[in-house]
């Protein structure tokens, strides 16, 4: 699914993911960035690993920097037709998260939690649930993780996953035509979070 | 709930049985079918049926068909070869035989799934209850009734008990009744499921939930039927009673969408996974586990509170008693100031009086029996671990006898830790067939009581624990 529309799709669900916007030239990502720092990226349902393949420019802020990020990911565009560039506010450091969905064929949606980045796939540190959780069974999916700890540095993070978890699930209910759904990375910054990437698949 | 599921009262408890495919050669299985009949003294009416046109099998009077039995059917058991199945089946419910079940194999197991949708679209035409294909059948202590195709003298059998049985194979479900006597805890009822074609997962668990003999569930699936169904009635069965899950196949099986990270991680044994931990399910990873679980849930109370008193005559063991509590999310019971005091007045002055108490090789019945009555009454215990090394100068069959005293009438859960060869493990029987359960390490003894206080604590939290089940009432304090 389109990542604007999914973008809007979740804010109804009360999951927010950072303000973005598709852009058609450099001129446009200077105009989105008012000299803050942001990310670029390039959309495609060709490109699978967008950063393993370079196609996330990351700490973009002059309008020299934006102009050489768009004009490579503009030529990389070539080769994975149709294509999108995105511009999305940067966020600062904190700890990365996955929440991610499935529909699994015998008990349908699940909900998963993992510490982010490529963390999540390396240690296969991750709980998982059948949909509708309650928030018990959040607060155990949390619990059940070895990077706990990591996770809840901040201590205010529990609240902040916890009804994450549980919104993501509301939302997995509602939407039995949603498939899949990837959050990954969400950070988790200052008492709150923003979900840098989403992606949404339809049966 | 009633209607969704069926009932499978009149295949284990029927009043009378057809065996479709009886014969008199002792190598077929309706042969051997319908001796074990006679073996376990089943008191209801049989009748073999064979088409071959024997006048009298086993010295009962023998039938071409069902139809021409013309008297009430509870149970038919099928075992002919698969291509004749369906026929016999029709019959069967053209007889209003009440329930079937199909032993014999060669339907979807070998690719046939077009001989096994036969038997379900004739299941459903009569509304008729149908066990397998490709199972052992069922075994009812109480009811006496045997379908399993083993001969009798090959397979110990349990005695009559708590725990029921269902598995998806029939291999698993024999090597383990085999086990079940060898570990001497009580069994009521067997399952062999086979395909599950028609009567499936969801069904047996609603059955066996709601059966006032079954105390204990152990269930070795593979994969179930009917997912939502199952989870519908699962969330009411662990409610109920404690059931032991073991899942076979559990690699990862290819994922159409492993394009996703999520798709790759959350395959579909990590979805049976979250099923059995968030519907209350006790998941055991081994049959061994399975066993040692059944055992402490068959015989021993719930609690949801972890202090753990361990006592022994012999100190290594102790050791790796308390770090086997410790990895398994236990913890170390700290002794009352009345119980120490208590303690030193029936041990020897070199017992120590902190955990794990060491009572010393030459520890007697006296002194187990003394330990154990104090720490039964001590409200800082909440369950207690035994050690009896039989190997030692002290214990003999009073020590044996003393433990079944207590551990038969605590209030607390009690397990006993008894490694050793004959000696032992003639104790460790008289033990267990008490309803001791009996481990050979510690690190077995923990893990078992983890589960059941991991167990207690879901009822609790679905608001099941009953006031009864629960130990340390009156405990004001509490951990932490």
């Amino acid at each position: 699914m389109d990542y604007m529309k999914a973008y809007d799709l979740l804010g109804r669900y009360k999951i927010k993911a950072l303000r973005a916007a598709y852009v058609n030239s450099s001129k446009e990502a200077t105009d989105f960035a008012r000299e803050n720092k942001i990310v670029m990226k390039l959309i495609s349902d060709k490109a699978l690993h967008k950063s393993k393949s370079g196609l996330v420019k990351l700490n973009l802020s002059t309008p020299e920097q934006i102009g050489s990020a768009f004009a490579e990911l503009a030529k990389k565009g070539e080769a994975l037709k149709p294509y999108k560039i995105l511009v999305q506010e940067q966020v600062g450091n904190g700890t990365e998260i996955i929440i991610g969905g499935n529909t699994d064929p015998q008990f349908g949606k699940l909900i998963l939690l993992g510490l982010g980045g490529i963390y999540v796939e390396v240690f296969k540190d991750v709980s998982v649930r059948v949909c509708p959780i309650t928030e018990y069974d959040a607060s155990e999916m949390i619990n059940g993780l070895k990077s706990k700890q990591i996770m809840l540095q901040d201590q205010r993070n529990e609240r902040i996953i916890k009804n994450l978890l549980l919104d993501v699930s509301n939302f997995l209910v509602k939407n039995p035509k949603i498939t899949e759904l990837d959050l990954n990375p969400i950070i988790l910054h200052d008492g709150t979070y923003d979900a840098v990437d989403l992606r949404l698949m339809e049966e | 709930m009633a209607g969704k599921y069926y009932n499978l009262d009149s295949m284990l408890k029927p009043k009378s049985v057809a065996i479709i495919g009886a014969s008199q050669s002792p190598e077929k299985v309706g042969h051997i079918i319908m001796q074990n009949y006679f073996n376990v003294g089943y008191s209801g009416y049989i009748y073999p049926v064979n088409v071959g046109g024997d006048d009298t099998i086993l010295g009962r009077k023998a039938y071409k068909s069902v139809l021409d039995i013309k008297k009430p059917i509870d149970l038919a058991v099928i075992a002919i070869p698969a291509k004749f199945v369906p026929q016999a089946l029709d019959e069967c419910g053209k007889a209003k035989v009440k329930s079937v079940v199909i032993v014999s194999s060669g339907f979807s197991e070998v690719g046939d799934t077009a001989l096994q949708e036969q038997i379900v679209s004739i299941a459903k035409k009569y509304g008729l209850p149908v066990l397998g294909p490709n199972c052992l059948g069922v075994m009812d202590l109480r009811s006496r009734v045997d379908t399993l195709f083993l001969p009798t003298f090959k397979i110990d059998k349990p005695s009559i008990g708590g725990v029921s049985f269902a598995s998806q194979s029939g291999a698993v479900g024999s090597a383990v009744l085999d086990l079940i006597s060898h570990e001497n805890f009580g069994l009521s009822k067997f399952i062999s499921y086979g395909n599950a074609a028609v009567i499936d997962e969801a069904d047996i668990l609603n059955y066996l939930a709601h059966d006032p003999d079954t105390k204990v569930i152990i269930f070795y699936i593979e994969g179930v039927k009917r997912g939502k169904e199952f989870i519908e009635v699962a969330k009411e069965a662990t409610k109920l009673k404690p059931v032991i899950i073991i899942k076979g196949g559990i690699t990862p099986a290819g994922t159409s969408a492993a394009h996703s990270h999520t798709a790759s991680l959350a395959g579909s044994y990590a979805a049976y996974e979250a099923v059995f931990e968030q519907f209350g399910f006790i998941q055991a990873k081994s049959l061994d586990d399975m066993l040692y679980f059944a055992k402490i849930f068959e015989a021993q109370p719930l609690t949801t509170k972890k202090r753990v008193a361990i006592i022994t005559n012999g100190g290594g063991v102790g050791v790796l008693a308390a770090d086997s509590l410790y990895l398994n999310g236990l913890e170390m019971a700290e002794l009352s100031e009345e119980a120490k005091k208590s303690l030193r007045k029936v041990m020897p002055p070199i017992v120590n009086m902190s955990m794990p108490m060491d009572m010393a090789g030459d520890a007697d019945d006296k002194r187990f029996g003394a330990a154990i009555d104090v720490l039964s009454k001590d409200e800082n215990v909440d369950a207690l671990m035994i050690i009896s090394l039989f190997q030692t100068p002290g214990a003999d069959s009073r020590v044996a006898a003393t433990i079944i005293k207590y551990g038969t009438e605590n209030k607390k859960p009690i397990v006993v830790v008894s490694p050793g060869g004959n000696y032992a493990e003639v104790h460790n029987n008289m033990m267990e067939s008490s309803g001791v359960p009996v481990y050979p390490s510690p690190e077995d003894a923990a893990k078992s009581l983890a589960a059941l206080v991991k167990y207690s604590e879901y009822r609790e939290r679905m608001g099941s624990l009953d006031a009864k089940d629960k130990n340390n009432k009156k405990s004001k304090r509490d951990n932490k």
